[in-house]
């Protein structure tokens, strides 16, 4: 079995179950929110683990972009243009927003790219704060009566979540892919072997804040309304470090698992016990930290080769 | 021009706090490479011990400062040895990450112990002022002001006369050379991450004289402090001084001139202009 025939295959189950799924994540506006929420956070943390998992370069400012797509959808909406499309738009604008800081501040390693990101992003915050063309502070509240209704949101959704895993993997596959593990795991050696370190990074943060840019504009489209402090708060960017944290760096499976088991988190666990739920997540990223710093999904890709093995006693594939 | 004068003269006033508050940040990442994102959880930690200490036992702030003193450093050496330790073979990023969970944990706490509302903290000279000529003076700022400086003068004796900061300044510079020569680098570490977070908790005894904390209170200043640190040179001390001071008539200005709400974006962009262009360790 070829590799890309295991990859179509992959797509066409996962095409299959999304489809199979829609009518149950439908049934009632909380299923679908939580698809909706579900879908979004499979984009957002594929995106950021883009440069954040193969590149290790951690940015604690991805809600800067995601801000800057969610604001062009409305503001374009609201201007009278269609909401859909409004997406490649709000896409542009998010890459050509990321390339902007990105290209300055990705020659910065480690902890230094770290803290100028949660620089820019609360510059930006602050920023859209004040701008009160954009709403200013109270933000920006879209017409009701032209919500795209659920299907065209699942449908929609869950588009940009297989789009954006297909991007992760295809980038984990490709040369650029390659590159930017090798500058994670030695800038200098990779740099001496050829690799042109800074383009390559701006190459796949560009890719990220695009799609950062379209899950923005896909939440504006699904929450009908979008307020500074949360489109550009610190606490959307810290929620894709721990998906991602949770789920596995650097692979394509950790940002989806990652995204999955911090809605369940959010949702069932904290939405009871709202005043901890700060310090739940940041006991969570502490034992992640110390106990598991890979993540959960190669633990389970372990677990389920194990699995395969004991049914199949023919030595078979990893899975991946 | 009176008003330029007034601007500039608080401006200078603010930004030897930043640099006092700035300091400990810089102290750990030079002694221990580790990037201390739970900084903001000390400085706040000390806005509200004091304001507490204040409203509880009528204790005056600047009293407070044998509490928060040593309480910042038992604190500090605690984490250090009971979390960042852990993790001293590590890349620097997983640390970063580990002392952000600190800090969220302690701005949870502090929702819980004392709410989301804005705390302020009102003592007999809280409003007093001073004038100098058309200059007028508040004593609170001159008199945090001058704790920041004397607090420099402590520190700067202490780095370079004792054996503690002697062999302190010897980790920062070589840790193996250090450990060679009978250094005992893990107590060393323990004993400037106490003496970070001790400088933390007091810069924020120092600034609950003029400012109002909420338990947010922190992510605004660890910034601030980053970029008095990155611009300043890590652990140099006239140099942290300088940048402190820049960046409190920076914003100032800001503030006067061209908009309130701006004042922070002062801060955040040259935190980046200044990482950027120094690049600091960033070759490679």
């Amino acid at each position: 079995m070829s590799d890309s025939s295991h990859r179509l295959r992959w797509t066409l189950a996962a095409v299959v179950g999304l489809a199979l799924a829609a009518p149950l994540l439908m049934a009632n506006p909380y299923a679908a929110r939580l698809a909706q929420l579900l879908f979004l956070n499979v984009v957002l943390a594929s995106a950021w683990n883009l440069v954040g998992g193969f590149a290790g370069q951690i940015s604690f400012g991805n809600a800067s972009l995601f801000g800057v797509g969610a604001y062009a959808t409305s503001m374009l909406w609201l201007a009278g243009m269609p909401p859909l499309l409004t997406l490649p738009a709000a896409a542009l604008a998010a890459a050509a927003y990321g390339v902007l800081w990105g290209w300055p501040c990705l020659r910065l390693r480690g902890p230094y790219f770290a803290i100028a990101t949660i620089g820019v992003a609360e510059a930006t915050r602050v920023v859209a704060n004040n701008i009160e063309a954009a709403g200013g502070a109270s933000g920006l509240t879209l017409p009701l009566e032209q919500d795209q209704g659920p299907i065209v949101l699942y449908v929609l959704g869950a588009v940009l979540a297989l789009a954006a895993v297909l991007t992760s993997d295809f980038v984990r596959r490709s040369k650029l892919g390659l590159g930017l593990v090798a500058l994670r795991e030695d800038a200098r050696a990779a740099a001496a072997s050829g690799v042109d370190v800074a383009m390559e990074q701006v190459k796949a943060f560009a890719l990220a804040a695009a799609l950062t840019g379209l899950g923005g504009s896909y939440y504006a489209l699904f929450t009908l309304y979008v307020v500074p402090e949360k489109v550009f708060g610190f606490d959307l960017s810290i929620s894709l470090v721990l998906m991602v944290l949770v789920g596995g760096l650097g692979t394509v499976a950790g940002p989806v698992l990652g995204a999955a088991i911090y809605l369940v988190l959010e949702q069932f666990v904290l939405a009871r016990f709202a005043d901890i739920h700060l310090a739940a997540f940041g006991a969570l990223l502490i034992v992640i930290v110390l106990l598991e710093p890979r993540g959960l999904a190669p633990r389970l890709g372990q677990a389920f080769a194990a699995v395969r093995g004991r049914l199949r006693p023919a030595p078979g594939r990893s899975a991946r | 021009m009176v008003d330029l004068l007034s601007v500039l003269v608080s401006g200078v006033l603010v930004g030897t706090v930043y640099a006092y508050m700035a300091y400990g940040l810089g102290l750990i990442y030079g002694v221990l490479r580790v990037v201390n994102l739970a900084h903001g959880a000390f400085l706040t930690l000390g806005v509200y011990v004091t304001w507490w200490l204040h409203n509880a036992l009528g204790m005056d702030p600047l009293v407070s400062l044998l509490v928060t003193v040593p309480l910042g450093f038992l604190l500090g050496a605690g984490v250090e040895r009971s979390l960042v330790f852990r993790l001293r073979d590590s890349p620097p990023v997983t640390t970063l990450l580990l002392l952000f969970g600190v800090w969220l944990i302690v701005r949870n706490l502090l929702y819980l112990i004392f709410g989301g509302a804005d705390r302020s903290l009102l003592t007999s000279y809280s409003l007093e002022s001073v004038s100098l000529g058309a200059v007028t003076l508040s004593i609170p700022r001159l008199v945090v002001s001058g704790f920041s400086l004397l607090g420099f003068v402590v520190l700067a004796f202490v780095l370079k006369r004792t054996w503690a900061g002697l062999s302190l300044r010897a980790v920062a510079q070589d840790r193996e050379a250090a450990a060679l020569s009978g250094i005992p680098v893990d107590r060393v570490w323990a004993t400037a991450f106490g003496i970070g977070s001790a400088l933390a908790m007091s810069a924020g005894t120092l600034m609950s004289l003029f400012y109002t904390v909420t338990p947010e209170f922190g992510a605004r200043f660890l910034l601030k402090s980053f970029c008095v640190v990155v611009l300043g040179g890590l652990t140099n001390i006239g140099g942290i001084l300088i940048a402190g001071i820049g960046l409190g008539v920076a914003e100032d200005l800001t503030a006067f001139y061209v908009h309130t709400g701006y004042r922070d974006v002062v801060s955040f962009l040259v935190l980046v202009a200044a990482l950027v262009m120094r690049r600091v360790e960033s070759e490679g």
